[in-house]
């Protein structure tokens, strides 16, 4: 066996299991009282497959890394999930309020978004010991970002939790600068169109259910799906039409389709309870697809090579620039709502603005403390030559012919 | 043997002329749909406004239901052929993101209070039904036209829909809650209108692209397997009504299964050696849903249910035995994905079925019996209007500009998409060869 294969057996299931052990260690200790249930199990159970099978298939398009895509996306949500109750719970203690369990548990797979998010940008880059810790570390995080909006800025539930997407995002962009590149003449991380089919089925579940992931928690259900449902549609239209536009001989790109039709449900979440007519929120789903297709341009151009940023699958451009336009455009429309009432609007527009920054900043710097911390050597990183595949962590009973 | 040597020869020699076919969209495709969505956007401005719901918690599950069907199932069950998965889920995502926007609009206008439009869950779940008669109309087109030509489409038959929605379900009162007839046999009789119009004798023989791979048959399997799944949330999701809204379930259920179990028997009853056929099974097994369609929420007894999905089975699975080439041959109809046997002929079905069941049963909806004539008169408006939209809809379709492939480069995804592959070139036809001798080693 080369030296440069890394063994996880001493480190991978021992962490797994300790790490269990502590969870229902906590759970046993912590055992909060029920609140009253306002949501249906319905709204979860389309959160769970956005989760699970959504993101799972979405970042399939790496020719030679499906099976840790799906695999460790699976682990790493249920994994996730528990963790994100404990730390639920104990803000919940922190702050003497009761949730219902099941309001908790959406609450919790909802977050998970951040940490899939930011596994797309490190994907195939970052070894499993590498992921599990960020999941952990990213919840905590994430937690006390949303608490602080939460108690301090005094946001809504609903809202602090739409800066999910660009949380994760950020945090992934800045996890991610701490790896190094992979050498551009590598093909491992190339497409497939095999590949393509399968993240296109995750991107259509995700696609299908975004209306649920952005009403879930809104007190206005209706309008907050029905505006998602409009701009996401609209979304989807301007990615084929823009992405025609934009390849080189007038085609289409599976990878603009893939990124371009969710940016609309991402910026059209954290307006969507207040959104009054569809026109607005089609014209949010518009500008999301623009953003999301010329970002993907200029972030491949000119963003990442003085960075030195690598994102393996478009993170920045499918969710993050999507939700600074989304958190954006909620602002413009508090402006326009509270134009006649002059003196609440400076203090309801520096509550927003200053979550968005609070969400933002806490994001890139703990991302960029996790990467160096998680860069160490002792986490055993994976030398360049070998992201991006499969073989590293999976049996293959098929071994090598073909592959 | 001979013939596919004599094909790859031809096709060697012969290499994609530079023909007066121009397949570049880049500014026709974009401009049109641009154009069209900041239209829909000023529409709406316009016109659309929310309304509050009656029953939200029932009917948000049911929509999302149809809406997977109409996105995932219908998109991946067209992914069966070996080059065509792209364009089949990519363009039929966009044909319903486009569609169901224009859906809303057109469904809206016969409904206007005081000059604008209600969105409500009901609405949501009718646009997105709208969206799928251009779907079944892109099965039986699948491979022969471009986006552009397919957006077009997609607006023109959702106009024509939306007329005859509103003609069968308010002038005739009829009943068609799983839309068998407005929708199945709408769309599938247009399709074939459609490709007859656009008949293209250069695909008389059969082309080397137009066949499925054991892992483009698995992809299009999950399509199928969504669609069977929700197709009862299909059924019964514009049922007025909790009573009607089980009976639809439960009817579209058995019906389902009934048809499922005929299709494997009849298929391995009509091969030689008794194998199963995965086209068979892609797309029979649903006929039954289809058939069920009309008379869903009727006071029908389970096995009554049970005959019309066994019957749908048998006439799915004869009709792509027997009737599919005979179309081809023929009458140079071309149907690529058989939607005339999934959704046209049981549709039909549907349609008698509606009519003797309501000739048999006293049925009442809306405060007005349903009459065996009104249904038959829904049935015959619904393809009279099918078939002349699609010979119009054929007719702008031929116009030259629109980006129509070659005969050559039909069911080929590198016409309008990037397609990732390494060590091949980028050009359309560089891997005849490479086929070619594959399938001699084959052999």
């Amino acid at each position: 066996m080369p030296s440069s294969y890394r063994n996880f057996r001493q480190s991978v299931p021992w962490l797994i299991l300790s790490l269990e052990a502590v969870l229902i260690a906590l759970f046993n200790i912590w055992f909060p009282y029920d609140g009253e249930l306002m949501k249906s199990y319905p709204a979860f159970q389309d959160v769970n497959h956005m989760m699970i099978f959504g993101f799972g298939f979405y970042l399939m398009f790496l020719k030679r890394y499906g099976f840790s895509t799906t695999g460790f996306n699976l682990l790493l949500i249920v994994l996730g999930v528990q963790c994100s109750m404990l730390i639920d719970t104990f803000l919940l203690l922190l702050q003497e309020k009761n949730k219902h369990h099941l309001e908790r548990l959406i609450e919790a797979a909802m977050s998970m978004t951040a940490v899939v998010i930011s596994t797309g940008a490190v994907l195939g880059k970052a070894n499993p010991v590498q992921l599990i810790l960020m999941t952990v570390l990213e919840l905590i995080v994430f937690h006390m970002s949303r608490w602080m909006n939460v108690t301090f800025l005094q946001v809504t539930d609903s809202i602090s939790m739409m800066h999910v997407h660009l949380f994760g995002a950020y945090f992934g962009l800045a996890f991610s600068s701490c790896f190094s590149e992979p050498s551009p003449r590598t093909d491992k991380n190339a497409r497939t169109p095999k590949s393509d089919l399968l993240s296109m089925l995750g991107t259509l579940f995700l696609w299908v259910f975004w209306p649920s992931f952005n009403s879930v928690l809104s007190d206005s259900k209706w309008r907050a799906i029905y505006n998602t449902y409009f701009g996401l549609a609209v979304s989807a239209v301007t990615a084929f039409a823009l992405s025609v536009l934009t390849t080189k001989d007038g085609k289409f790109r599976m990878s603009h389709i893939h990124s371009a039709v969710l940016a609309g449900g991402v910026a059209v979440g954290y307006a969507a309870h207040s959104i009054k007519y569809p026109w607005i929120a089609m014209v949010l789903g518009l500008l999301a697809s623009m953003i999301a297709i010329l970002g993907s341009y200029c972030s491949q151009r000119c963003l990442n090579p003085p960075l030195k940023l690598h994102d393996t699958s478009g993170v920045h451009f499918t969710f993050g620039m999507p939700a600074v336009l989304g958190a954006l455009a909620q602002v413009d429309l508090l402006i326009i709502k509270n134009w006649n009432n002059l003196s609440s609007l400076g203090y309801l527009v520096m509550i927003q603005v200053g979550a968005f920054c609070v969400t933002i900043s806490v994001a890139l710097l703990t991302g960029l403390i996790a990467g160096l911390i998680l860069n160490l050597r002792l986490f055993k990183t994976i030398p360049v030559s070998k992201y991006f595949e499969d073989q590293f962590y999976w049996e293959f009973p098929h071994l090598a012919v073909g592959f | 043997m001979s013939s596919a040597f004599y094909q790859a020869l031809t096709t060697n020699y012969f290499p994609a002329m530079p023909s007066a076919l121009d397949t570049n969209m880049r500014f026709k495709f974009s401009v049109v749909a641009l154009l069209m969505e900041v239209i829909i956007i000023v529409l709406f401005g316009i016109f659309v406004e929310y309304r509050e719901d009656n029953n939200p918690e029932i009917l948000y599950p049911i929509f999302q239901d149809v809406h997977v069907m109409i996105f995932v199932g219908f998109g991946f069950l067209m992914t069966f052929l070996k080059k065509y998965g792209f364009s089949s889920v990519g363009i039929s995502m966009l044909l319903a993101a486009f569609g169901l926007q224009w859906g809303t609009l057109m469904q809206g206008f016969w409904h206007m209070q005081e000059g604008k439009i209600h969105v409500n869950s009901n609405s949501m779940i009718n646009s997105d039904f709208s969206t799928a008669t251009a779907l079944i109309s892109f099965g039986a087109v699948l491979g022969k036209t471009s986006p552009l030509q397919m957006l077009i489409l997609t607006i023109l038959e959702i106009t024509i829909f939306a007329c005859n929605e509103y003609l069968v379900t308010e002038i005739f009162q009829a009943t068609d809650v799983g839309a068998s007839m407005t929708i199945h046999a709408f769309g599938a009789y247009f399709g074939l209108v459609v490709t007859l119009v656009l008949c293209r004798p250069g695909l008389k023989k059969k082309h080397e692209n137009e066949e499925s791979t054991y892992e483009s048959d698995i992809s299009a399997m999950i399509g199928t397997l969504f669609l069977w799944l929700f197709w009862p949330s299909f059924n019964s999701a514009t049922a007025s009504g909790n009573v009607f809204y089980i009976k639809a379930i439960v009817n579209t259920y058995y019906s389902l299964a009934a048809c499922t179990v005929v299709t494997f028997a009849l298929s391995s009853l009509l091969d030689q050696r008794g194998k199963f056929s995965m086209v068979l099974i892609q797309n029979a097994t649903l006929a039954g849903g289809v058939a069920v369609g009309t008379c869903a929420d009727l006071s029908i007894h389970p096995f009554v249910a049970m005959c019309i999905g066994s019957i749908a089975g048998i006439i799915s699975v004869l009709g792509f035995h027997f009737l599919t080439p005979l179309l081809a041959s023929k009458l140079n109809i071309h149907d690529t994905c058989g939607v005339h046997n999934l959704h046209g002929l049981p549709g039909i079905l549907g349609g008698i079925a509606g009519i003797v069941v309501t000739a048999i049963n006293e049925e009442n909806r809306r405060g007005n019996r349903l009459t065996p004539g009104m249904q038959a008169a829904a049935l015959g408006s619904t393809i009279g209007i099918a078939l002349a939209g699609g010979a119009l809809t054929g007719g702008i379709l031929k116009l030259p500009f629109l980006g129509q492939v070659s005969d050559q480069n039909c069911f080929d995804d590198s016409v309008f998409w990037e397609i990732p592959e390494e060590k091949k070139s980028h050009e359309i036809h560089s891997n005849n060869y490479d086929e070619h001798s594959r399938f001699e080693a084959t052999m």
